[in-house]
């Protein structure tokens, strides 16, 4: 206990003393963690609207999708590098190609579950292909792909810690900075900051999606 | 679990996208590390690439990799299982989301991060200094699944399985467990995953493994090495996964399917 | 051929069930002796404790104060499992181990008892048999594979298969549809007549109750005893307001299901067989001064009805309607009712091995029940 405690104290010395440092690895995490996502969103929605009425199409995407994200993070950095080179650049898509499993799979099976004779409805009433879409098919599988891009950010959050490896930016850099210092003063407290700094912060935006799930789903759907 | 849980698994959700896996990975494995090594071992490789990518030290390498999987699974489910039955007994109601939180916080930390405090607190290197960290990262996709597999029995199964006279631990070992064994599965096949994944890490404690070579290819800067490194990690993942597909789909009750 | 064990009877003697937090005990001080042998039944309104009380007897629930002695012997000194491996238990969703074969989930107590694996697999097969499915055909399907009233069978036969002396049944019929119902509670009658166990049966439905019992006890909130008696005993005289309106205001209807249709005198009515020619039929009918024949196979099975405006053509084959609901002469009036109901006229009475003995008609249903009624003001 005493222990812990004065870690605990060296701990806070450090993150107050190196708090710019560490604040601008933390946004620069999240930011890229939080653009990724939102890359993924955008093409794995889109893909998710094109197929999800296709069996084959839908079969297709899923495998691949889920496929990706047994390839190991490391790995696919390893075979980004030489294609891409370090930096931003292979960080971003390995993050991009995992987020996609979680949204494209909830895209399809939120869409596939809005009750055909709903659709029915709006289809009968006058609405064209694009309003079904958006008016009604879209924000009813809101939820389902909102939770699947909360599961991506959540992955992403521990994956963007081993970017650093290839100059990746985010506070990764602190854990691989612990690591190659092992012995030195402040190794053990860079690897803490970087570890519970990436967790914490995914708590927060974890808690950030439950609000945002309730202020943007319809109260007529929330769960 | 629907799919407004937030959970992660390996599964696509849809049945026929899982039976294409079935077919497709294996192959698909087969064929990346197939047309990887001819390519590697058609160039002419340098002597610091010879290093790296002979036989031998591939065949070490690998073997390391599986041995470090290995030693995670055993340690997730000789953890997670027991302790999952045991946090759905009754008497452990309450003491079970913390146990589940600290499962939670394990999945959230980076694992490259737990890989290093461990590390740096142990002060050990090789094997076990990567699979016990590396553990703890993986447990809680199948201990959540153990206990929500025995929790959504049907408590008219238990009745009846009681009530005809069946002890408790039988009811247990002769209903409850096995009609959980599909969704234990199905999160062993999720921790198989980030298993064999995460074991590429092992080379930042000195565990050997797949991401040894590829962090070997990465420091002499020769891509060769490192496609192959990567390619390899690849291939073992894709079929780590497959096998465990196969588990998810055969080794269920039969009268479950 | 399974041991006969004589039939015991159950004692309850002053049982109580409290819940801690709770003002009221679900059940209060409950005192009843079931007899041997006989089919005792619990009929109450939801909610009234009746399955909290049944389920005390093998101790699902502990009692919270009370005796219960089953054939003499302290239920509440026995070790519980192997208290409820001497007892059968069925209950409503059948509760059929959905991983286990058919087979395997009859086995299960005979497992447990550890019998050996021949007298087991006898067992088992002899079971199904007697609840009438064909055990070379459900020996290995899986439960999924089943019906709901298939399904409840085989319930019937796991609870029935170690060949306890007392079994317990907790709606067991309560999710099957009213046909399926009604074949069941047949089923269950011919195995009672046939081994004679000492049945517990908790229902809500009190024609269930009538047709089933041999004793009814309707009880009330916490369980509390309004009347334990026989059916006609009930049916003719409720104990207070509370019993009549639970037995309901067709009391006399409901004594149907106390009668057969062996209890009754058939009709009959004009009968041929296929090759007979329709014109003959038609002289038959006529003399008789009726509408309608009935058509009967090779064996004196009945197979159709015949208008006598439909026998103007050369062969009996294929004119008529066929005969849609038929009753034997162990079925009740109240089936007999409904099948004149159904059939829009006579219903036809077929004898043990299917063949044609006599109809029931309306005006001698009518009748019972206008005797029934004249008894019961009396």
């Amino acid at each position: 206990m005493v222990y812990a405690t004065v870690c605990g104290v060296d701990l806070w010395e450090f993150v107050t003393d190196r708090w710019p440092r560490l604040a601008a690895e933390a946004y620069q995490h999240a930011s890229v963690v939080i653009q990724c996502t939102i890359i993924a969103a955008i093409i794995g929605i889109g893909v998710g609207i094109a197929v999800y009425r296709s069996p084959l199409g839908s079969t297709i995407a899923t495998a691949l999708a889920s496929t990706i994200l047994t390839i190991p993070s490391f790995a696919l950095l390893g075979l980004l590098i030489p294609f891409v080179g370090l930096g931003v650049a292979p960080t971003v898509t390995a993050l991009v190609l995992y987020a996609l499993l979680p949204i494209v799979r909830n895209t399809i099976v939120g869409l596939g579950g809005v009750d055909a004779a709903v659709t029915d409805a709006a289809r009968g009433i006058g609405m064209n292909r694009v309003r079904v879409l958006t008016l009604v098919e879209l924000r009813l599988a809101w939820p389902a792909i909102l939770a699947g891009m909360r599961v991506s950010t959540q992955m992403l959050m521990g994956i963007a810690a081993i970017a650093a490896y290839a100059k990746g930016p985010g506070l990764g850099t602190e854990i691989f900075s612990g690591l190659n210092r092992a012995g030195a003063a402040n190794a053990t407290n860079q690897a803490l900051a970087g570890t519970i700094g990436i967790v914490l912060m995914a708590l927060v935006i974890d808690g950030l999606y439950l609000v945002i799930a309730r202020l943007t789903t319809s109260r007529g759907i929330r769960a | 679990m629907t799919a407004t849980d937030a959970v992660l698994t390996m599964e696509s959700g849809s049945r026929r996208a899982e039976l294409l896996r079935l077919f497709l990975q294996p192959i698909a494995a087969v064929v990346l590390v197939g047309g990887v090594l001819l390519w590697a071992f058609s160039q002419d490789l340098d002597a610091i690439e010879v290093v790296s990518l002979n036989a031998n030290t591939l065949l070490n390498s690998t073997w390391e990799h599986v041995l470090i999987t290995a030693a995670v699974t055993v340690l997730v489910v000789v953890v997670a299982i027991p302790l999952g039955i045991v946090l759905t007994r009754r008497w452990a109601r309450k003491i079970a989301p913390i146990f589940i939180g600290i499962a939670t916080i394990g999945q959230a930390a980076p694992a490259i991060g737990v890989v290093v405090l461990y590390f740096l607190w142990t002060e050990q290197e090789g094997l076990w200094a990567a699979a016990i960290p590396l553990a703890f990262v993986s447990l809680l996709p199948v201990l959540r699944n153990t206990m929500v597999g025995i929790q959504q029995i049907d408590p008219a199964l238990v009745d009846a399985g009681r009530g005809i006279g069946m002890s408790s631990l039988t009811v247990l070992r002769r209903v409850e467990l096995p009609l959980a064994v599909p969704l234990i599965l199905a999160g062993l096949r999720t921790s198989l995953v980030l298993a064999v994944g995460t074991a590429t890490l092992a080379l930042f404690v000195n565990g050997g493994g797949l991401g040894f070579i590829i962090d070997s290819g990465y420091k002499v800067a020769r891509t060769t090495v490192l496609l192959t490194g990567a390619a390899l990690a690849v291939g073992l993942a894709l079929l780590v996964d497959w096998l465990g597909a196969l588990a998810e789909r055969y080794l269920g009750p039969k009268g479950l399917r | 051929m399974p041991e006969q064990q004589t039939s015991v009877g159950i004692e309850l003697d002053g049982v109580t069930k409290r819940y801690t937090g709770q003002r009221e005990p679900a059940v209060d001080s409950f005192t009843m002796t079931i007899n041997p042998g006989e089919t005792t039944i619990f009929v109450g309104p939801s909610g009234c404790g009746k399955t909290t009380t049944m389920r005390m007897i093998n101790r699902l629930i502990e009692p919270s104060a009370g005796r219960i002695t089953i054939g003499g012997d302290d239920a509440l000194s026995l070790n519980p499992d192997d208290l409820r491996r001497r007892i059968g238990y069925a209950i409503q969703q059948a509760g059929l181990f959905p991983h286990l074969t058919v087979a395997q989930n009859v086995a299960v107590v005979p497992g447990l008892l550890k019998w050996d694996k021949k007298r087991i697999n006898a067992r088992v097969e002899e079971m199904l048999s007697l609840v009438g499915l064909e055990p070379s055909e459900f020996l290995h399907r899986f439960p999924r594979q089943l019906s709901g009233g298939q399904q409840q069978r085989v319930g019937v036969a796991r609870a029935l298969a170690a060949d306890p002396p007392v079994l317990l049944m907790d709606e067991p019929f309560g999710a099957v549809d009213p046909i399926t119902r009604g074949n069941l509670q047949d089923e269950l009658m011919r195995l009672q007549s046939e081994l004679r166990k000492t049945i517990v049966f908790v229902t809500h439905d009190f024609g269930e109750a009538v047709k089933l019992g041999d004793r009814i006890a309707v009880l009330g909130d916490r369980s509390r005893i309004l009347q334990y008696d026989t059916p006609e005993a009930i049916l003719a005289n409720p104990a207070d307001d509370t019993v009549a309106g639970f037995v309901g205001a067709g009391a006399s209807l409901k004594q149907l299901t106390l009668l057969r249709v062996r209890d009754i005198e058939l009709g009959q009515t004009v009968t041929a067989t296929e090759d007979e020619s329709p014109a003959t039929v038609r002289q038959r009918i006529e003399a008789d001064g009726r509408k309608f024949a009935l058509v009967l196979d090779g064996r004196g099975r009945p197979l159709r009805w015949v208008h006598a405006r439909q026998l103007g053509g050369d062969s009996l084959a294929g004119t008529g309607a066929p005969v849609g609901d038929l009753v034997s002469s162990q079925s009740t009036l109240q089936d007999a009712l409904e099948a004149i109901l159904t059939e829009g006229g006579d219903a036809v009475v077929t004898g043990t091995r299917g063949e044609y003995i006599g109809t029931v008609q309306l005006d001698t249903v009518v009748g019972k029940i206008r005797e029934l009624r004249e008894e019961h003001q009396s």
